[in-house]
């Protein structure tokens, strides 16, 4: 099993903007982009809900190197609201829509470009879909996650450097 | 629930710390790997809505997973 990194995250942006997949990075792994230091096992994805986009999600994850059924290629293109991936090259959460945002175009016009390459949801999109998932795990990481928030505000910062020693 | 002061600091300092690592650094020390019973045991899932996401997580994951 390979565990989700910057090389995968390089290789997963590379791939999805070669085949023009509209995505956006969420949850904890998008809120690590950030800098917030938390653990997490997998990557969750927000790809915009269409067929077009579905069938170009469908190319790129293949080129990553995951192996889809009929069936999942179906489920990718008919837009379901949420697909699970194990067994590819690193864990993949596709939430086509999340808890707490109302569109893609609204949360896109709201995200930031982290390192000149991730695409990531904002940091208010990210912890208002966790509240309103409301699940214990959101729960819990919540507090954190706002005082992560109000830390950069205090320090007028969007994100943490990506690469403070060259800054 | 609001977090306490010594909490808040705690927090703080963990920030600063992070804010001294590169992206790359950051991501290496937070993607791990833990195996999650039934949820990992499938190649992959697929839910028409989140709610029936919530539902099949409610009824099949355990509780300590936090899924629910």
């Amino acid at each position: 099993m390979n565990v989700f990194s910057y090389k995968q995250g390089e290789r997963l942006a590379e791939a999805f903007n070669r085949w023009e997949v509209e995505y956006l990075f969420i949850g904890k792994s998008g809120a690590i982009f950030y800098g917030f230091p938390e653990t997490t096992q997998d990557a969750d994805i927000f790809p915009a809900k269409n067929s077009a986009n579905g069938q170009r999600l469908i190319s790129a994850l293949r080129e990553l190197g995951y192996d889809l059924t009929p069936r999942l290629e179906h489920d990718l293109k008919v837009g379901k609201d949420f697909v699970q991936l194990r067994g590819g090259p690193f864990d993949l959460d596709l939430v086509f829509a999340p808890d707490g945002i109302e569109t893609f175009v609204e949360a896109q016009s709201r995200s930031l470009m982290i390192d000149g390459k991730f695409p990531v949801a904002s940091l208010d999109d990210i912890i208002a879909s966790k509240r309103a998932a409301n699940r214990a795990k959101d729960r819990e990481s919540l507090p954190r996650l706002e005082a992560f928030r109000d830390y950069l505000r205090s320090r007028n910062l969007i994100a943490l450097p990506t690469n403070p020693s060259k800054s | 629930m609001k977090p306490e002061f010594n909490q808040l600091q705690e927090w703080e300092r963990e920030f600063d710390a992070a804010a001294r690592r590169s992206l790359r650094e950051r991501m290496e020390y937070s993607f791990i790997y833990t195996y999650k019973p039934v949820l990992d045991d499938a190649k992959f899932r697929s839910f028409n809505t989140m709610a029936e996401y919530k539902e099949w997580c409610r009824k099949n994951l355990p509780e300590y997973l936090g899924y629910w």
